[in-house]
């Protein structure tokens, strides 16, 4: 793990984490997020379930589950907000552009099943975008304080 | 504590308790026990969520799942016990219009019963 603290321009560097591409590293990144932002238990939760949706996502579908892969986490506070990033080496994909939005207003019977994480993700952030550099994806979520 | 789950039956009640964390990596040691809540027609179970702290797209789908096969066998499936995060989790994916909740365990024992 590779936690720093670094304070430029107003912002400080609260998280830079680099895991193994494997889902079962969730539960110990959740407890370094936790760490990280002590002093808003909700926002680390959102930053929490953002960070397993996208990674998921990434392991899954953009490494095809193969587990020898980095992917970067990187979380830096401003004044007003909390930016969060994830940096992989899959192929390039956008995972916002192509994501169907499930029918929130679906019953039981027809609702799909799936398609959910990302719903989330769009919903507990402010701001959700994806790049591609040619090294990997770089997805940067942006998360305001109130 | 990662993830844990017991399944009891209590006067032909399921009743499914979750503890811990329900994620992408630990939601696949639940599915099969999921799948056999709803066998038979008619079933009823409850799950208890006052152990879980968290749970994400991944558990959900679970839940989906779960609810799905009550309403196909005309069972009943009420969840019970949510803590405010994991509630938000379900609100902002729809599932409260979509599934029955109570406040507690001894709540949902009684709305099943009462069935």
């Amino acid at each position: 793990m590779n936690t720093t603290t670094v304070e430029t321009d107003g912002k400080k560097l609260l998280l830079d984490y680099v895991m193994p591409s494997q889902v079962r590293m969730f539960k110990t990144l959740a407890d370094i997020v936790e760490g990280a932002i002590t002093d808003r238990p909700d926002i680390a939760f959102s930053t929490t379930i953002c960070l397993e949706e996208l990674i998921t996502n990434t392991i899954e579908h953009g490494l095809c589950n193969a587990p020898d892969h980095s992917i970067r986490v990187r979380i830096v506070r401003g004044p007003d907000s909390l930016e969060i990033s994830v940096k992989d080496d899959a192929p390039a994909f956008d995972p916002f552009h192509d994501a169907p939005l499930p029918d929130l207003n679906a019953d039981v019977e027809t609702r799909a099943v799936g398609g959910l994480g990302l719903h989330i993700v769009r919903t507990l952030m402010d701001e959700a975008w994806a790049s591609y550099d040619g090294t990997g994806n770089l997805i940067t979520l942006k998360k305001n304080f109130r | 504590m990662n993830f844990d789950y017991t399944l009891q039956i209590v006067d032909g009640l399921k009743q499914l308790h979750l503890s811990g964390r329900l994620d992408s990596a630990t939601s696949m040691a639940l599915e099969k026990t999921i799948n056999t809540l709803f066998e038979s027609k008619q079933d009823r179970a409850l799950i208890d969520f006052s152990g879980l702290s968290y749970i994400s797209s991944a558990g959900l789908r679970l839940i989906l799942v779960a609810a799905k096969r009550a309403r196909q066998c005309g069972g009943r499936l009420i969840l019970c016990g949510l803590a405010p995060t994991v509630r938000d989790v379900f609100e902002i994916s729809g599932f409260l219009k979509i599934m029955e909740t109570a406040d507690s365990q001894e709540a949902a024992v009684a709305l099943l019963q009462a069935a």
